[in-house]
């Protein structure tokens, strides 16, 4: 931590004007911005106080600066908040334009008291402190500019950034206190084109996604946090039951035309923004459907597929070609589409093809032994799968918990899951556990299969090791150790192995032109997609290894922008947001001196269909909000906006 | 049932009462503006700000929105909520030096002056023209748009422009005049600070009087399923 000399961030003050640099006291711990280079920044403000680095830097138009970007974001809800920030900002461009009077510093912190103490959001109750903090440690230099000692104010140049906690979870940063403000004020359509800005997938991801949003949200350490994939849901459905489909703004269409390979959610978000800004792109899909892992990877009783194909069918809208039944590397070569004029290529292929799990008899071709994501794609596309008596799934995931689900609804009569380690390292979602289980699968904890067992070519059991757990792995998790001797013979007649997947890379022509990491998956520059072949871009499963959604979508969307980039500029630089992004990295979002009392307002809650009518059949096993639900809901947003304005060094 | 203490002074309350309605079992009086006690509450003026203490925690929260908790104290007329009042009543004050309602208030609450720069203007966004349109009348004609300086109340016509009805109840419910219904022969003008609408009435066949916005009874008729030509004759005449 470099050495500061003046901070207040957090309530906690190092004041360290008129010292020589070897009297500097520290500001350690202060879970200050740590991610930007201080020699390059002069100054910081934020909802929490303010730093400064160099002395040059005049406090009251920084504080000006900050709150002309904290009165962009005040809703109107509250009229303190409402009125009394747009005095404050009118206040303090009245002083630093040398009209101000002695008065005006008693009235600014009369204000920015009153609005800390009463506004109604979160937002409005932090969004005054730095300047009561300025008015507290440099009054001086208020007083300077009422009294004209200071002709002229050095104006720095200042960068903005808005988040919030739930923002900073999310990797595509949704604006989420902003579209839940929008279902506060009955403005759906807005509300879901400000989630289509982030998400091209709205109806989708408001059923499947893993909401990091919603353990970042700060309500929940009151009384549970808000159903942000709910809201998300409630105005994508709301936009399909209208018969409503959104406008996009029609970009001048532009020559060049990018390649996407693989219609995943990656591949979809990048084309979806690249067609936005005008580009003619085309995706190349192997399979017969579009969607990737969200089509033949998640079962429709999570997500029916109509929720799908109309969230595609509006990203076609904006001039997207999908062609299926195209495999690039069998039906054309990643050559072709260089020689068709191709000016980028995107590859987002996705994690599709099974690992192996290691045990004895699993390269057999035995009848009864399917992958997981071979049997959930046959599920998908609706191929015949004959329902066996005693089944066993091997592995803790996602992947393994939706075989079973979808098992239970094929008829399957005796569902099991056997995993290596226990319920706590399970990687599956907790509440997909707790449903799998209440619809009948059985779990085995601490076993693994060691060999395949057979006869006549069928499968006929497995035999296991009991597991112990020992030191945490490089995952954090606690790595299971078989135990000596301890084998037992687990009968079925299925065994499906759902232990995790990579990317079937063996398209990629020449293997050296595009590196790879650790020869599974491809290698970028995660700030930007870059592979290190030129023009050639890559994200989503294929990159990172089997991932959620989200991150597919996000990665997708910085793909779109370096591709822009590319296209525009003919090379790549770091984009603004990412900078930005990497800027906050360190400081702790959540985290606010001003206390608060929230009165009690639970969750609303949605209902499940009943467990009995899932057996036989893939219908939606959750239900969504109603309008009026979701009205209530958005009323608990507490809104924790954070502004954040730091001015650069010369 | 919940027991809290308001003014030192002890009240059972059902669950999900507020502390305005608690307030009121006690005949203690609180200033509120945008509340309406058939509307749901929003908290938007901030006059009827109190104080709550919560384990041992202060904090000003407005009595309207707050539902009391067991063991919660409630200060109505300490220091900290006076001045805070004081503060929305000025800053209301200055937005809105016209509304007599807005006047009567302050000066309850001990405002005279604003020390701050007056606006004259209207609306003072306290949402209750918004909540009575859906809440009462069933449309949503008039929406919140916009953030921060832009903020205002319009009619809604992104969805459906022929949304509002023309009952006039927004311009009823109205404090401080910013939205004003005219009836003006055949014709009823509903404006608001930007904007205006105008409606066709309807003429009785009996009196031959223009009597009520055909749209509006277009509205009911529906609603209410009544035979059609049932509002053909107003209700001094029928």
């Amino acid at each position: 931590m470099s050495k500061v000399i003046f901070s207040s961030w957090a309530g906690k003050t190092v004041d360290n004007r008129g010292l020589g640099v070897e009297q500097h006291a520290y500001a350690r711990d202060l879970g200050l911005p740590s991610g930007y280079d201080h020699t390059k920044v002069a100054a910081f403000m934020g909802w929490d106080g303010f730093v400064v680095w160099d002395e040059k830097i005049n406090v009251v138009d920084m504080a000006h600066a900050y709150i002309k970007e904290v009165q962009k974001i005040s809703c109107g809800e509250c009229m303190v908040g409402y009125i009394g920030i747009g005095v404050i900002a009118d206040t303090l461009a009245k002083i630093l334009g040398g009209k101000g009077g002695e008065e005006d510093i008693d009235l600014l912190q009369w204000l920015a008291n009153g609005v800390k103490e009463n506004a109604r959001c979160t937002f409005g109750q932090t969004a005054p402190i730095p300047i009561i903090d300025s008015i507290k440690y440099y009054r001086d230099e208020y007083l300077k500019l009422i009294k004209k000692n200071r002709k002229t104010v050095p104006k720095s140049s200042y960068k903005v950034m808005v988040t919030a906690p739930c923002m900073e979870a999310c990797p595509a940063h949704l604006d989420i206190p902003g579209y839940i403000e929008l279902i506060r004020n009955h403005r759906y359509g807005e509300s879901l084109s400000l989630i289509r800005d982030g998400v091209c997938l709205p109806g989708v991801i408001g059923r499947v996604c893993t909401a990091p949003c919603e353990e970042a949200c700060r309500r929940a350490q009151y009384d549970g946090h808000v159903c942000i994939r709910l809201l998300k849901r409630c105005v994508a459905d709301w936009e399909m039951n209208s018969g409503l489909t959104p406008s996009f703004a029609k970009p001048r269409k532009s020559k060049e035309k990018i390649a996407i390979i693989g219609a995943g959610p990656a591949g979809l978000a990048c084309s979806y923004n690249l067609a936005l800004k005008g580009y003619r792109v085309t995706i190349f899909e192997e399979l017969p459907i579009a969607g990737g892992m969200a089509a033949v990877g998640i079962p429709q009783y999570r997500l029916p597929t109509k929720i799908l194909d109309r969230d595609i069918e509006l990203i076609e809208k904006t001039g997207v070609e999908i062609r299926l039944n195209t495999k690039i590397g069998k039906d054309l070569e990643m050559g072709d589409l260089w020689k068709g004029g191709y000016k980028a290529i995107f590859i987002a292929i996705g994690a599709h093809k099974g690992r192996k799990m290691g045990a004895e008899g699993e390269d057999k071709d035995y009848e009864g032994f399917v992958d997981g994501m071979k049997f959930l794609q046959d599920v998908n596309l609706g191929r015949v799968i004959e329902p066996k008596n005693r089944i066993l799934i091997v592995g803790g995931g996602d992947v393994a918990v939706d075989c079973a689900r979808s098992c239970l609804r094929l008829g399957f009569r005796d569902v099991n899951i056997v995993y290596r380690r226990s319920r706590v390292e399970m990687p599956a979602r907790k509440a997909e556990i707790e449903e799998a289980e209440k619809e009948g699968v059985k779990i085995s904890y601490l076993a693994a299969p060691t060999k395949i067992l057979a006869k006549d070519g069928k499968v006929i059991g497995a035999e296991c090791i009991k597991m112990a757990l020992g030191e945490p792995d490089s995952s954090g998790r606690r790595r299971p150790i078989p135990i000596k001797g301890s084998e037992f013979v687990m009968e079925a007649d299925m065994i499906i192995p759902a232990i995790g997947q990579q990317p079937d890379l063996s398209f990629l022509p020449v293997r050296d032109q595009i590196k790879l990491a650790k020869q599974l998956t491809i290698e970028t520059d995660i700030t930007t997609c870059q592979t290190s072949g030129e023009g050639i871009f890559a994200g989503g499963d294929c990159v990172t290894g089997p991932a959620v959604l989200i991150d597919a979508l996000a990665s997708g969307n910085k793909a779109a922008q370096s591709i822009d980039q590319y296209i525009r500029k003919g090379k790549v630089t770091q984009g603004e947001d990412t900078k930005l992004e990497s800027a906050v990295k360190g400081i702790n979002i959540s985290a606010q001196r001003e206390q608060e009392i929230i009165p009690r307002e639970m969750p609303q809650i949605t209902s499940q269909l009943p467990l009995k009518k899932r057996i036989g059949n893939f219908r939606e096993v959750e239900n969504g909000f109603n309008t009026e639900a979701a009205l209530e809901e958005a009323k608990r947003c507490l809104r924790c906006y954070r502004v954040m304005v730091w001015a650069t060094a010369e | 049932m919940v027991e809290l203490t308001i003014d030192n002074q002890r009240v059972k309350v059902k669950e999900g009462t507020t502390i305005l309605e608690a307030a009121d079992k006690l005949n203690i009086s609180i200033p509120t503006l945008c509340h309406h006690e058939n509307l749901t509450p929003l908290g938007s003026c901030r006059l009827c700000t109190v104080e709550v203490i919560v384990d041992g925690t202060s904090k000003l929260t407005t009595a309207c929105t707050f539902p009391v908790e067991q063991g919660i104290k409630v200060r109505t007329t300490s220091r900290k909520a006076l001045e805070a009042r004081r503060l929305a009543a000025e800053l209301l004050l200055a937005k809105c030096p016209t509304s007599v309602k807005v006047r009567n208030l302050a000066k309850e609450i001990g405002v005279d002056k604003p020390r701050i720069k007056v606006r004259e203007e209207d609306c003072i966004l306290c949402d209750l023209c918004v909540r009575t349109c859906r809440e009462i009348v069933g449309r949503q004609a008039i929406k919140f748009i916009n953030r921060g300086l832009n903020q205002s109340v319009e009619p809604h016509v992104d969805l459906s422009p022929d949304m509002c009805i023309g009952c006039g109840s927004c311009a009823y419910v109205c404090p401080t005049g910013a939205i004003k219904m005219e009836d003006k022969g055949d014709t009823r003008v509903i404006h608001g600070p930007k904007w205006e609408i105008e409606f066709k009435l309807k003429k009785c066949k009996v009196c031959g009087n223009y009597w009520a916005p055909e749209e509006q009874l277009e509205y009911i008729t529906k609603s209410l399923d009544l035979p059609p030509g049932f509002f053909d004759v107003c209700p001094n005449c029928r």
